[in-house]
């Protein structure tokens, strides 16, 4: 089943086809990846706007309106004032559910997955919010800066025990990590290599939850980090590492992971192309990200429908799809219930994705979250209960249901019989247990795990 | 086990499967079918201590002068240490162990470990897991395989069960048999309305047939249908179960094996458990950490342990607990430990062979300031499979090794 796919083809840029059309679906793909989701609505603009026009609009709405910002200030401070990270948790919820730039946003999960940080260790919501504001800050930008700057950030340094590095007993963690899982992967990197590179790091501290660099603890001696040698300090030890051909390679794999395919995993060859890209454009992750959307691999078979949906995407996305809007707090516990909780990844490497979203228990919880969304008071779509909302958008019987569901929200295909289980399922209830059950056994079916 | 006749089974059923419009994995009635061969059978319960464990803190070589001079800060006085043998001892902490040895139902298999060490977490935990070394096919785990050779499923019941919050483990991954993981019991079940109506729909919309091109998907439905007959299954176990279990500790680890002594008093047939423990990449300010840490391991294995025994299946359970590498000799600047190599594994239960198997890693012989193993981890799964589990070692771990003596043979 593993087909070659021919790299130049591969990121040519996408012309819609009979074949590969752009239309509704196609822009519902895009918005899923690209973003969490989009309404009926704003997927006939873009389907009307063409699909260059689409991913730009996508890439220039990177910026959020000063009011926006304001808002976003002043819930967060708000969080902050009661110094628990699981009410930032929730706001960032709220935040993705609520940015106009879904794709800035969409970069910053993916930031938060490759430096992931967890505030279970940190146990410090200012200093998570400093991250998070960083990520968000980079997430289209300058990887190699944004390298430099989560060098010495205070919840990263904290997170990996690097507080303290003294030049007598060198901290090897976080060169281990940065080599290892935030920009060469694994192989490309001796164990010598890790103990140098600690070197270039000592000094490097927190104190009163900020950087800070002790030169009395800095080994100021020669170093060879990577085939070169010179008195480094961390900064040059960073540069030399982003400075590898294995950098752009790995942050290229992730970034085709994140946003192209979960499987199978994408040969050098075909990455080839897309790395030399990202290292000709000096490390800039936008042009790069726009490159992979604008692609012909994107829009393909190899593509869509070929990503498991992760937490983020399967909660944010059902209820941007549907313009819907809920509580805040019990989202952010059921992201955390379903493995994905925001602030809180599982380790340093992050959130794995793919097939290890999947298993019984999330099963089980991805559906009963669709369930406990469609019952909660709080949850309202265009501001309106769910029956109101449908019938605005043209939705009145449960086959204009499933249609409007199918697609917008699915990327593969419902099976005849399973619509006609549903039918069969709901056909005796009143009309809002209708709807919910539809919705909710629609959001159940396995084909809705994927995106 | 019938191996044999399960198998044969199975292949004449194939046709009849396909008729049925059925996909993925073996549908239930048919693992119900060739059931109930297991009802006394042995359970593996894994405790996996991630992070990396500081083995040479854990069972500590306590009057060797180097261990000292290596451990200025965190090396733990003789005082303290519960002795084992001449020169071996535990950390204060583990005594739920300490009595465990003491009744004859713990075995230590030190300085375990594996060639060319990797000191990376995830590699690590994969080579652990999977047996497999990166570049080598690590398309499924060594649980995995056992469950896939053993049958899939010895009845209705699910094959494996993994307790707790954190992914699945590679360990039970495999091609054929989906392995549920369950976060809580309280959890594991599908809410809806009519719940009985709901739950028929669901089912059946998991088992339609599709369109096998995509890998992905069927991967999805396999597990769906899995998951929904998992949770049916469970829950009417526990429905059922009247009597109590002990009382546990109050640790995340307490907990999920408290789930696994209710789910096997209720009479589940499931063979494999897996748990998990995170937080032992002691880096920096180890002491305490590391103690509350191996508190919690020996604490929660011993309690399951004898609650077992109270209830009459001590002979029936095995605890294996492992950690993906042990750390540095030298502790580092900030009292804390950097990653290592070799170190201890744990085997606890009535048919184990007591006391410390090996001898303790040398401090005088390290090879770049690691420890140096002596017994190759997948000596001890040889010893599991062949001598708990009664299948054929080589073919799961893909090559001979040469089990350990741990286990009573029967």
């Amino acid at each position: 089943m593993t087909d070659f796919i021919e790299p130049d083809w591969a990121w040519a840029t996408y012309e819609p086809s009979s074949q590969t059309p752009w239309d509704v679906r196609a822009a519902a793909h895009l918005y899923r990846r690209a973003g969490f989701g989009a309404t009926p609505a704003e997927l006939d603009t873009a389907v009307k706007a063409g699909p260059m026009n689409a991913v730009q609009t996508l890439l220039s709405e990177t910026t959020e309106p000063q009011s926006y910002l304001t808002q976003m200030s002043s819930l967060a401070d708000a969080s902050l004032a009661t110094g628990n990270p699981e009410r930032l948790s929730a706001w960032w919820a709220y935040r993705m559910l609520s940015t106009p730039a879904q794709l800035l946003e969409k970069m910053t999960l993916f930031w938060h997955g490759h430096f992931a940080t967890s505030a279970e260790k940190v146990q410090d919501a200012e200093l998570m919010f400093v991250q998070n504001q960083l990520l968000r800050k980079f997430a289209v930008g300058d990887f190699a800066g944004l390298l430099l700057e989560i060098s010495r950030d205070p919840a990263m340094l904290v997170y990996l025990d690097s507080a303290s590095n003294r030049k007598a007993h060198p901290n090897e963690n976080f060169a281990r990590e940065i080599m290892e899982l935030f920009c060469l992967g694994e192989g490309n990197y001796t164990e010598q290599d890790i103990r140098e590179l600690a070197r270039c790091f000592t000094g490097w501290e927190v104190k009163r939850r900020k950087f800070r660099f002790n030169r009395y603890q800095h080994d100021s001696g020669t170093k060879s980090v990577l085939g070169d040698s010179g008195t480094f300090g961390g900064e040059e030890g960073v540069g030399i590492v982003v400075g590898q051909d294995s950098a752009a390679l790995f942050i290229a794999a992730k970034l085709v992971k994140y946003f192209v395919m979960d499987e199978p995993q994408p040969s050098p060859e075909l990455l080839a192309p897309l790395a030399n890209f990202l290292r000709d454009q000096d490390m800039q992750i936008g042009p790069t990200v726009q490159k992979i959307l604008s692609s012909n691999l994107f829009y393909s078979k190899h593509s869509v429908g070929r990503k498991v949906r992760s937490p983020v995407e399967l909660a944010i996305g059902f209820l941007r799809t549907l313009d819907g809007s809920t509580d805040s707090y019990k989202l952010a516990e059921a992201l955390q219930r379903l493995g994905q909780g925001l602030l809180y990844p599982p380790s340093v490497k992050g959130w794995d994705g793919g097939r290890t979203w999947i298993n019984s228990s999330t099963l089980l919880a991805r559906s009963n979250l669709i369930r406990s969304l469609l019952e909660n008071d709080k949850t309202r779509f265009g501001k309106q209960t769910l029956v109101e909302h449908l019938r605005k958008v043209g939705a009145n019987s449960t086959d204009e249901i499933i249609d409007l569901l199918e697609t917008t929200l699915f990327a593969v295909r419902i099976p005849a019989a399973a619509k006609d289980r549903i039918r069969r399922l709901t056909r005796d209830a009143n009309e809002t247990n209708k709807l919910t059950e539809t919705v909710h056994a629609l959001c159940t079916l396995p084909e809705f795990q994927l995106c | 086990m019938k191996h044999v006749s399960r198998r044969n089974f199975l292949t004449t059923s194939a046709a009849a499967s396909s008729v049925l419009a059925l996909s993925g994995t073996a549908p239930a009635f048919l693992q119900q079918a060739a059931s109930d061969q297991n009802s006394d059978g042995r359970i593996l319960v894994v405790v996996e201590m991630a992070g990396g464990n500081d083995g040479l803190n854990t069972v500590v070589p306590f009057d060797n002068d180097l261990y000292h001079k290596a451990r200025p800060k965190l090396g733990l006085s003789e005082s303290d240490i519960l002795k084992v043998q001449r020169g071996i001892g535990f950390h204060p902490e583990m005594r739920g162990f300490a009595d465990l040895l003491e009744a004859g139902h713990l075995a230590v298999a030190q300085g375990v470990g594996y060639p060319n060490p990797n000191r990376s977490h995830f590699e690590s935990m994969d080579i652990w897991h999977t047996c497999q070394r990166k570049g080598e096919n690590r398309s499924d785990g060594w649980l995995g395989r056992f469950l896939e050779a053993s049958g899939g499923a010895t009845s209705s019941d699910p094959a494996g069960l993994h307790l707790g919050h954190d992914k699945q483990p590679y360990a039970l991954m495999s091609r054929g048999v989906r392995v549920p993981s369950i976060r809580s019991l309280d959890e594991f079940r599908l809410n809806g309305s009519d719940t009985e109506g709901f739950r028929e729909a669901v089912k059946e919309l998991a088992d339609a047939r599709r369109d096998d091109s995509n890998d992905l998907l069927g991967f999805v439905q396999s597990s769906t249908s899995s998951a929904i007959s998992a949770s049916e299954r469970i829950e009417a176990a526990v429905g059922m179960n009247s009597k109590a279990s002990a009382s546990y500790p109050s640790s995340e680890l307490a907990k999920n094996l408290q789930t696994i002594s209710q789910l096997i008093l209720s009479g589940l047939k499931t063979p494999v458990y897996y748990v998990q423990i995170g937080g032992f990449d002691t880096h920096a300010q180890q002491a305490n950490v590391h103690q509350t840490l191996l508190r919690a391991v020996s604490e929660s294995v011993s309690t399951f342990v004898n609650d077992m025994i109270a209830h009459g299946f001590g002979e029936r359970v095995l605890c294996l607990c492992f950690s993906e590498f042990g750390r540095r000799v030298n502790e580092n600047a900030s009292e804390g430990t950097d990653h290592g190599t070799a170190g201890p594994m744990f085997l606890a239960g009535t048919q184990v062979k007591a006391g410390l198997i090996g001898k303790h890693p040398r401090l005088d012989d390290l090879q770049d300031g690691d420890l140096k193993h002596h017994t190759d981890f997948r000596q001890v799964y040889a010893a599991v499979l062949r001598d708990w589990l009664s299948c054929d070692a080589e073919s799961i771990l893909k090559d001979a090794f040469k089990p350990i003596d741990a286990i009573q043979r029967a």
